[in-house]
């Protein structure tokens, strides 16, 4: 069941033959003393869009900062594009870093920064283009992200959706061959939300990223989705396509498809037990 | 990435191959201006490009403005789709004029 | 009941050794922030990874040049109540010309690098540990370190350099105005000519007082940007922990500049 592949109705654009982009392997975490991810395992493939979702508390958010390599794992390996994250010296994770973009939820532009500095700061940290290349550049993709014409503005003057687009042009500034795009849709109003929705299909298309989304939100992770990973309580329920996951008749499952609040058996001897230890 | 000079009547053709990247396009970018700082047309010939990424695509928006300013003819050739896509996420393929093949564009002008 | 004392015994002491772990990890945190900043500063240029002049001069504007009147106004009233309290003190004795070499050795020593620090402690480093505190809750910092740019290198070492140069030039500035609001005060009070007070002054003052009243400031600069980076850091909870964070660092910067600088003050003057 876990991390199965999508069997017959294979899309075009993914290749499950070729090599994982990303390979998470027996991953194990602790914040503190309590284990917050536990034997994590999760392939994702080139072109793929893969989904994690799971309810808050779930470790969706830990796992994605595990990730981008902003924390150390407990145990376990990540490889990305074939290269042990947990491994890397400082100068290699450096390299990497030219392939991977990331959008933040809250956008993380820089306050300091007018939206196109925002956008062009990857390429003046890892290239030596020339500053006219690079503006253009920029302006390519504040143009891909229907944001022409803002790049003298500066982050607080935007609205929440418009900081989410500017967030993710810096993102895919560099043509990262994989993206991290950390709760999309989240405070967005629906419209925006699924023009959002739309920009990652195009991106995914025209420039063949692997894209992780990390979500609580169903209906878009149900458009986007390749693959959809389900977390909860730092374990991986399931990893299946669009289409098993919703048939799915594991009980928890259907309890965060259907927004229901955790139904639990109650264990008579373990209930006393706690309020009583 | 490799690159190929050479004119054919009024034109200058830069033909690219292979991976134009963020560690080539400044190689190309270079060359674009040059045949133009020369006063040629210039068309570049894309058929044999198996990547180009948004640094080359700057590279070429470059190139077709500093071509407008000095009133000489810019053009691309024998886009592949993969090209194409990259042009059309940034709505670039409304802009350049883009001809099938050289002899295509060389025909119509004359 | 001894059970009981037994109990609160074990408590406190595990209180006091929490606390001192805590301490002693929180200046093997500050050092290392210390030695990385200056890394940079240092080293930067070696890995193509400057420093970047443009925002040092900006830290300048706001903590150095924009805080020229008030630096002035304060120094200058300090002056001034020095010459006060000197010249009811030393009237007992029939001396009060003496208290023209009060006047330039505490200002220069003492209280000018004193006052300036205290007040960017207050006018900085509060804002300093505000700005880094609201970057990791909007994970502006996390995107900097996954865009490959080092924390450290991009907010740190500008403050740090900055401070450093800011700093003791206020505290110049500060030696001036204290000087001369002792030389207004003693010279009314006194009957002496200004041209006067200048020339005992500067017949008192030696290069040494000026440069161990620089050493000083340099010293206070580095604690105000490490206290207020290092609270910076550590904020949790959103908009109250970063209140928080910005009360404690102005606290804390201003008693470990006292302290040092009764520290100091022992050491350069045995």
């Amino acid at each position: 069941m876990n991390n199965a592949l999508p069997t017959g109705d294979v899309e075009h654009h993914v290749d499950y033959a070729a090599a994982p982009v990303i390979e998470i392997r027996d991953l194990i975490t602790h914040y503190a003393e309590r284990r917050v991810l536990n034997n994590i395992c999760l392939n994702v493939y080139p072109g793929e869009i893969m989904i994690i979702m799971g309810g808050s508390g779930s470790g969706k958010s830990t796992l994605l900062r595990h990730m981008l390599g902003l924390h150390q794992p407990t145990s376990g390996s990540i490889r990305l594009l074939g290269k042990d994250i947990t491994r890397l010296s400082e100068k290699e994770f450096y390299a990497l870093r030219k392939e991977m973009g990331v959008a933040f939820q809250g956008g993380a532009l820089f306050g300091s920064m007018t939206v196109g500095e925002n956008v062009m700061l990857p390429l003046r940290e890892h290239t030596r283009l020339d500053e006219n290349t690079m503006q253009i550049m920029s302006r390519m993709k504040l143009e891909v992200v229907n944001l022409a014409g803002f790049e003298n503005l500066m982050p607080s003057e935007l609205s929440g959706g418009m900081v989410k687009r500017a967030a993710l042009a810096r993102a895919v500034v560099m043509d990262p061959k994989l993206l991290f795009f950390d709760e999309p849709s989240a405070g967005l109003d629906p419209v925006s939300a699924v023009e959002l929705d739309e920009l990652i299909l195009r991106l995914r298309t025209a420039m063949r990223m692997t894209i992780v989304v990390v979500t609580h939100e169903l209906e878009s992770a149900f458009k986007i989705a390749d693959r959809i990973t389900v977390l909860d309580d730092g374990e991986i329920l399931v990893t299946d396509t669009v289409a098993n996951v919703r048939n799915s008749d594991n009980k928890r499952i259907q309890d965060l498809l259907h927004r229901r609040p955790r139904s639990e058996e109650v264990d008579a001897d373990e209930y006393l037990h706690r309020l009583t230890r | 990435m490799e690159l190929t000079v050479h004119n054919k009547g009024d034109y200058t053709i830069i033909a690219l191959s292979g991976e134009v990247d963020l560690n080539y396009s400044p190689q190309a970018r270079e060359q674009i201006l040059k045949s133009l700082g020369d006063k040629c047309n210039v068309l570049i010939d894309l058929s044999a490009v198996a990547y180009i990424d948004s640094s080359g695509v700057a590279s070429l928006v470059e190139g077709f403005q500093a071509a407008k300013s000095s009133q000489l003819e810019f053009g691309l050739v024998g886009v592949s789709n993969a090209a194409l896509r990259v042009l059309q996420l940034a709505r670039l393929d409304k802009v350049f004029p883009i001809h099938a093949t050289v002899e295509e564009c060389l025909g119509s002008d004359a | 009941m001894p059970n009981n004392m037994k109990y609160s015994l074990l408590v406190f002491v595990d209180g006091v050794g929490r606390k001192t772990v805590r301490a002693v990890e929180e200046i093997g945190y500050v050092s290392s922030l210390l030695a990385e900043s200056l890394y940079w500063i240092i080293l930067g240029k070696k890995h193509k990874q400057a420093v970047r002049v443009a925002t040092v001069f900006q830290e300048i504007m706001a903590i150095g040049v924009q805080a020229v009147p008030i630096v002035s106004v304060l120094n200058l009233a300090i002056g001034i109540m020095l010459a006060i309290q000197g010249i009811e003190t030393l009237k007992t004795f029939g001396a009060e010309s003496q208290v023209i070499i009060g006047i330039a050795l505490s200002v220069t020593r003492e209280f000018s690098p004193l006052i300036v620090s205290i007040l960017v402690a207050g006018r900085s480093g509060s804002a300093i540990a505000a700005r880094i505190g609201s970057m990791l809750e909007s994970q502006e910092v996390d995107a900097l370190r996954v865009i490959g740019i080092n924390p450290v290198r991009y907010l740190v070492s500008p403050l740090l350099l900055a401070m450093l140069i800011a700093v003791p030039a206020l505290t110049i500035l500060g030696d001036f105005m204290g000087l001369l609001g002792g030389a207004l005060y003693t010279s009314l009070q006194l009957n002496l000519g200004l041209a006067v007070y200048a020339d005992r002054t500067l017949e008192v003052l030696a290069v040494d007082d000026i440069r161990q009243g620089l050493i000083k400031s340099a010293v206070f600069s580095a604690i105000i940007v490490l206290v207020g980076v290092s609270n910076g850091f550590q904020v949790k909870g959103g908009a109250e922990g970063v209140g928080k964070a910005t009360t404690r660092s102005v606290v804390l910067a201003i008693s470990c500049i006292v302290l040092a600088d009764m520290v100091f003050t022992y050491f350069l003057n045995r």
